[in-house]
């Protein structure tokens, strides 16, 4: 796990027993499309999303009955010079809502919170901004709150949805 | 099928990938309606050929290059042979894919069910840019401000919704509209647009789903407001006409969805 992911991880603490954190792990490092190698496809894009997936169905077979997914927000909204990470980004994002829909039957929620792109170190200058609009809240922020919350009996009947946690840029 | 007399493409080179069947066809055949010459870029000759022998038939200019889309030397060989031939490359439309079998999450294979989703959604979404890129640009340079490179990504409401039947369809989907949405900032300042299509469309994958459920058609027709499934040529292919075109300069990054109204949560 890269620095940043393990620092979001340990951002957020300790869960309950029947709760999984998973916390997207991707690159902060841009390249362009037209130097993706296949080399370069595989640890950008197939190795983390193969990790997400693997963890999902982790947290199933040990029982969790909460699971939440980290991702960084560049999934929604792209980002130049990270198509690859965007990519594993969205459909993170993504497979939440087809656990959801799957696993709801068995009494499982899994949720997905959308973290800004400065928690992973992504260059917003090569990136490109989220939004047409400034960031909202000039602190830093963090996912521990919702991601607690998101693990609580309070939160039972959310399920399938994306929680950003941005500053407020993206709305 | 409509005879070739339409302009909006005259003198544009197009591949279409997967475009031996189903939406790929639809659109292969639209864009050639409108003057595009159209490289169909299919697995299988046996299916390509036929495709670039009616369209040819009805006036239009067609060749089929066999290509597999999950190995990016086949990719990049489409390419190369497609600029050697007609000396440009103005569209890409990456359509085909593979995989798509019901599945459930917790059982899913790495191996049996996502290699192929990713190789051929994924992987060939990567091989399609990087290998068209250099052409795409030319082609913007050519025509700055209106018709240039265009890449379209067909992609699936499934990639918005998720999916319980077919999990990991939907993350391989989902991939495909953020890199749309990566490559529209990267390339804008080149004037290169990167869109999507989000079909529901009569194509054979659809058809083998209708045999597998009888009652999905009936489903499908019951939740649209428009009450139909789409036409891969008439409904799908005219979406691609118009991301092709010059009529969409001034639209990149975005997802249209296109399902008859199924689907209202963008």
């Amino acid at each position: 796990m890269t620095s940043r992911a393990a620092n979001i991880k340990a951002q957020i603490g300790d869960l309950p027993s029947h709760a999984r954190v998973v916390v997207v792990d991707v690159s902060d490092v841009p390249v362009m499309a037209a130097e993706l190698t296949d080399d370069k496809i595989q640890v950008l894009w197939e190795e983390p999303i193969q990790r997400v997936i693997t963890e999902l169905q982790n947290a199933h077979a040990a029982g969790c009955t909460r699971m939440v997914v980290v991702t960084p927000l560049i999934g929604m909204s792209g980002a130049a010079g990270y198509s690859a990470q965007s990519a594993v980004a969205e459909a993170a994002r993504v497979v939440v809502k087809s656990a959801a829909r799957q696993w709801g039957k068995e009494g499982i929620v899994v949720n997905a919170v959308a973290l800004e792109s400065r928690a992973y170190g992504f260059d917003e200058l090569v990136a490109g901004p989220v939004s047409i609009a400034p960031r909202a809240m000039t602190r830093d922020v963090s996912a521990k709150g919702i991601v607690q919350w998101l693990c609580s009996d309070a939160a039972g009947d959310v399920t399938g949805q994306t929680f950003i946690v941005d500053g407020g840029s993206w709305m | 099928m409509t005879t070739h007399t339409g302009t909006r493409l005259q003198n544009r080179v197009a591949i279409v990938t997967g475009a031996g069947q189903g939406v790929g066809e639809g659109i292969a055949r639209r864009l050639a309606e409108e003057g595009a010459t159209v490289i169909l870029a299919a697995r299988r000759a046996e299916t390509g050929e036929p495709v670039a022998e009616a369209i040819r038939a009805a006036g239009g200019i067609a060749e089929c290059i066999v290509t597999d889309v999950a190995k990016g030397e086949s990719v990049q060989h489409c390419v190369d042979e497609t600029v050697r031939r007609h000396g440009r490359l103005d569209i890409v439309v990456h359509n085909a894919f593979s995989g798509a079998v019901p599945h459930l999450l917790h059982e899913a294979s790495m191996e049996k069910n996502w290699k192929l989703m990713s190789k051929t959604g994924v992987w060939a979404c990567f091989f399609c840019a990087r290998s068209a890129y250099p052409h795409l640009q030319e082609s913007s340079r050519r025509s700055p401000g209106e018709g240039g490179g265009r890449l379209i990504l067909i992609t699936s409401p499934s990639g918005v919704e998720g999916s319980a039947n077919i999990a990991l369809y939907s993350p391989a989907k989902a991939a495909e509209r953020a890199i749309a949405k990566s490559l529209a900032r990267e390339w804008g300042p080149q004037g290169i647009t990167v869109n999507c299509i989000a079909p529901v469309a009569g194509s054979p994958a659809l058809a083998i789903a209708f045999e597998r459920n009888p009652d999905l058609k009936d489903a499908i027709e019951a939740r649209t407001p428009l009450g139909r499934v789409g036409d891969i040529t008439k409904d799908i292919g005219s979406v691609a006409l118009f991301l092709a075109s010059d009529d969409s300069s001034y639209v990149t990054g975005q997802t249209i969805v296109c399902d008859g109204g199924s689907f209202l949560g963008l």
